[in-house]
């Protein structure tokens, strides 16, 4: 079974998307913290009827807790009044994609998709993944392309440090071979995407000058966007700022950590504990929630920004696990 | 400054029989002007900030620094050179980093020792135009540099230390005591020429029936007398009716008094205009942006001195409050109103009054109870089919007389133009100001300005603190923040930014909670992108709130500067910084912004925990460590000489390391 996370906008659900953090900190306390205050919201508005809003009052912490007033309320109460169910799907919440996306034409924006390929995931699914993701996300915002999509690939990690003019320095990120070929042929699929007309540009995530200068020669589609994320802000490995410049790639910061949803955080978000949505057993042969192994296996964040005023109108998460006893071979 | 029209100026008693036809038509053009352009969509942010300079002169032979009052000759070769530049010729400034982009914009201000400069196009909000800020900046000053004597410079202080004394403080000298101004102070000659200002100096004088009043309290040091008696006032002058202010009680005990408009005209701003995408942009961005301006004002305070004295406020703002302050004796409550129609609370360069927004989270408890209205304005302006809360705005604005009239505009209403309403709009000084477009311009839509800052000594804090409300005003779209507070409390948060290091040691109300509570998305009806709980007391809508709100007296709640700006740290109110952050993480920006924008956000977060010192206090450190500095908050010539130099310094290095100026720009000294 697929289980379809979401946040909704949460440009419109405060609190969360606002992260007392150092800023170039990374972490996956907005997409966790968001997800779990819009579940939150849906089983108090369903709780409360469909005629009064909920008075709950939605917080999150900067530990990415939600508290709710009526918190009780979700362990009494069937997931299946505020999920929904579609060809064997369970929307986490329900979504009612009927809901206008944005509210001016589409030419007003730019829309960056970022999507998180996750940790132990065969890349063979990407080209799924991949198109699965585009596709809630296009429907979420009722349009017909994006402007940007950025892949992040697990496992890579950007550092300063090791960005050094050595050739040598495969070894240090402990990048296995195959890895790289599976980059290669994910990004055939993306540019499949970019030929059909519905992703204007391709960005990489974490990409050192070293990685890039080996990446390049094997696209067709060069990326115009190495997303980094720096520890001190300012301090930019020249090669890469050099190679960069020569070969047009924008360098854009970001602060997302790779391993965006791991197992255990999924099960919790969604278990039947204090900080669960009541949906997932507490173990797999658990009998407190739908039973068997839950398998994150991609993360997508979009981004619609009014081009000319700099307003960001909608921004959210999607998130997609397997779960069951018959959760996909890995190999 | 406003509108520099030529003509014949009216004396106030002929101005005064005027002043109802000068209302009625403003309305007239304000109604066509909004029928005209309430429909405008769309318009991109466009922005612009105004940076107002001092001209000094320094004398290095006999160490003295005294205000130039060459503005007109300065300006006249920055035109010159202006034209030039636009026909192709010479290339002004002659600096290439500046390819593409417009010469900046001169402007005369109030005082003839005073320069404004903006920048030659507006900002957008592509993060590209952020990092040309500072430069640009930087640019102006040079090209004003490049166009005075090589003895002068543009400084950026707020206020002159010495302005008043009785020292040749400037350049050339005049005796005080002029026609105009009837200062015993300052001459006549020390504001701009042009018919306009003596107009507006005499006309607020003669409508207030005595000279304005300033009295600043003195910061006692431990050699200062007390009680404090200014002993610049002279008691014994008998040249001009209002000479017997003083002699009446004008000069307070324990004050710096002073008693001119140029005490307070005469100060260097800060201000951000924006453009605003619609009407409704603009009324939100106006009503939200208010309770920031005594925030920023404490933030950025910088006037520590008035008239060779240390005083024991630091900011500019009530000095020009007063400076203007046109109110009769009946209308300040002194007396029983017999003549004037109403008493009015505020001067008309004050804190607003308003809201406008037709926002349903804005409760009717926030508006200020003491709001004075022309009622017959307002009808007229509903007549019209204004709503009701701009009407009342502007009929608020209308219930002050205009002061400069020129007859030559009386003969015919042209609904083309909006000289009659900007007469009154442009001399309505509130810390915001809500202007609809011009007249005659249709590529130019609804703007807010936000006026309560004052001018930082270099370029990279004026960059710093533009940027930073920039980016607010894009994180209170992005978030739909919520802001309100009740217009009375921002009052009071105004007079609380004057305290001596009201930074750190003064506590400011202000919201609890900015967000909107969520609503699950099919509760949610996005229209323009913004959604709104249905869990209000609307000031606008009528339908009762279910479930009943608090009182309004929860929603806020007393925080220090740096828990507006940085957050409290119990989890209460986010900060403006992380706003900002969380903003700036929901965009793509390349690394080399970022890490610009990084080193101005680490300025305010640092100003505001105190780690960083405002100009404020810098200025006093410098006076009080002087060697020659008695204790006795008088500021000296020689005191004054070296500080000017410090600042000119400051400009160039900018506190870099260890040079002057580290303890407010950098925080460390290498």
């Amino acid at each position: 079974m697929k289980l379809i996370l979401s946040t909704s906008n949460l440009m419109q659900g405060g609190r969360p998307s606002v992260i007392r953090q150092p800023l170039t900190q990374k972490s996956n306390i907005e997409l966790i913290t968001s997800l779990r205050s819009n579940f939150l919201a849906s089983q108090q508005f369903q709780g409360n009827g469909t005629e009064s809003r909920a008075n709950g009052h939605t917080n999150g912490d900067a530990n990415g807790n939600a508290n709710g007033t009526s918190s009780d309320l979700k362990h009494h109460q069937d997931h299946r009044s505020w999920t929904g169910n579609a060809a064997g799907d369970l929307y986490i919440p329900a979504i009612d994609f009927s809901q206008p996306g944005l509210s001016e034409e589409r030419d007003q924006y730019d829309i960056t998709v970022k999507l998180f390929y996750l940790p132990g995931i065969p890349a063979s699914r990407r080209c799924a993944h991949t198109r699965e993701a585009i596709d809630l996300v296009l429907k979420e915002l009722h349009v017909k392309s994006i402007d940007l999509l950025i892949v992040s690939f697990p496992g890579i990690l950007f550092d300063a440090d090791d960005d050094s003019e050595d050739e040598d320095n495969e070894a240090s990120t402990g990048e296995p071979a195959d890895d790289f070929d599976s980059m290669v042929q994910t990004w055939r699929v993306l540019e499949s995407l970019h030929e059909q007309g519905m992703i204007a540009q391709l960005g990489v995530a974490e990409f050192g000058s070293e990685r890039l200068a080996r990446f390049l020669p094997h696209t067709k589609v060069k990326p115009s966007v190495d997303q980094i994320n720096l520890k001190d802000c300012c301090v930019v490995p020249k090669s890469l700022i050099l190679y960069a410049k020569e070969e047009k790639i924008q360098l854009l910061t970001h602060n997302d950590c790779n391993d965006i949803l791991p197992v255990g955080t999924t099960r919790e978000l969604l278990g039947p504990g204090e900080r669960g949505a009541g949906i997932l057993a507490s173990t797999p042969e658990g009998s407190d929630g739908i039973q068997g192994d839950v398998e994150p296996q991609w993360v997508v964040k979009y981004t619609a920004v009014v081009k000319d005023r700099g307003v960001v109108e909608n921004k959210g998460y999607f998130a997609l696990a397997d779960v069951g006893t018959c959760v996909k071979n890995r190999s | 400054m406003g509108l520099l029209a030529l003509g014949t100026a009216l004396e106030w008693p002929e101005a005064k029989k005027k002043a109802g036809q000068v209302r009625q038509w403003g309305i007239e053009q304000l109604l066509a002007n909004w029928r005209r352009a309430r429909g405008k969509e769309r318009d991109a942010l466009l922005w612009g900030d105004e940076v107002e300079y001092l001209v000094v002169a320094l004398d290095d032979e006999t160490k003295k620094a005294r205000l130039s009052l060459a503005q007109a000759e300065i300006l006249k070769s920055l035109a010159r050179d202006e034209a030039l530049w636009k026909a192709g010729g010479t290339e002004q400034g002659g600096n290439g980093d500046h390819d593409g982009e417009d010469p900046p914009h001169f402007h005369p201000e109030f005082g003839r020792f005073m320069l404004e400069a903006t920048p030659g196009r507006p900002w957008g909000i592509g993060f590209k135009d952020l990092l040309k800020v500072e430069s640009n900046m930087k640019w102006r000053r040079e090209v004003a540099k490049a166009h005075m004597a090589p003895n002068e410079s543009p400084i950026t202080l707020t206020t002159f230390p010495r302005l008043g004394t009785k020292d040749d403080y400037i350049q050339p000298y005049y005796p005080p005591s002029g026609p105009a101004l009837r200062s015993q102070f300052v001459p006549d000659e020390i504001a701009n020429p042009h018919i306009r200002f003596p107009t507006l100096a005499a006309n607020i004088r003669t409508r207030r029936g005595r000279k304005v009043e300033l009295n600043v309290p003195v910061f006692k040091d431990i050699n200062t007398p007390s009680p404090f008696k200014d002993p610049t006032v002279n008691y014994d002058l008998h040249k001009w009716p209002e000479d017997a202010d003083v002699r009446n009680g004008a000069a307070k005990d324990d004050h710096v008094y002073m008693d001119a408009m140029a005490f307070g005209m005469g100060s260097c701003c800060l201000q951000i205009t924006f453009q605003a995408k619609n009407i409704p942009e603009g009324r939100k961005l106006y009503d939200q942006l208010s309770p920031l301006g005594p925030i920023l004002l404490a933030l950025t305070a910088a006037t520590p001195i008035y008239k060779g004295f240390l005083v024991d406020t630091d900011v500019r703002w009530n000095q020009i409050g007063n400076a203007v302050d046109d109110r009769t004796p009946e209308e300040l409550g002194e007396a029983p109103l017999k003549n004037d129609r109403w008493r009015i609370p505020k001067s008309r360069y004050a804190s607003n009054s308003t809201y406008i927004s037709q926002d349903p989270r804005l409760r009717k408890e926030y508006l200020d109870p003491d709001l004075v209205v022309d009622e017959d304005i307002k009808k007229k302006l509903m007549d019209g089919g204004m709503d009701d809360q701009l009407a009342t705005h502007f009929a608020h604005l209308f219930i002050r007389d205009p002061l400069v009239i020129f007859s030559e505009d009386l003969e015919e209403l042209d609904l083309n133009k909006g000289d009659h309403f900007e007469n009154l709009q442009s001399t309505n000084w509130q810390h915001m100001r809500f202007k609809p477009p011009p007249s005659d311009k249709d590529d130019i839509g609804w703007r807010v300005e936000f006026r309560s800052m004052e001018i930082q000594i270099t370029d990279f804090e004026n960059a710093a603190f533009s940027i930073f409300v920039v980016l607010i005003t894009r994180a209170i779209l992005s978030f739909n923040l919520n802001f309100y507070l009740p217009i009375p409390r921002t009052t009071e948060n105004m007079e609380t930014a004057h305290a001596r290091n009201a930074v750190l040691d003064q506590k400011f109300y202000f919201r609890k909670d900015p967000f909107a509570e969520r609503t699950p998305r099919n509760a949610q009806h996005s229209s323009n992108g913004s959604t709104f709980s249905s869990t209000t007391s609307s000031a606008v809508n009528t339908p009762p709130p279910s479930p009943p709100l608090g009182p309004v007296e929860s929603e806020y709640e007393l925080m220090t500067i740096s828990e507006i700006i940085n957050g409290c740290s119990d989890g209460g109110f986010p900060g403006l910084i992380p706003l900002v952050e969380s903003y700036l993480n929901s965009v793509n920006v390349d690394v080399e912004t970022r890490c610009f924008l990084a080193t101005y956000l680490d300025l305010i977060r640092k100003r505001a925990d105190g780690t960083l010192w405002t100009g404020a206090r810098w200025i006093r450190e410098f006076v009080t460590k002087h060697p020659s500095y008695k204790q006795d908050s008088v500021v000296s010539e020689e005191i004054t000489y070296d500080l000017v130099k410090a600042v000119e310094e400051m400009t160039a290095k900018e506190g870099k390391n260890g040079s002057i100026g580290w303890e407010l720009l950098r925080g460390k000294k290498n």
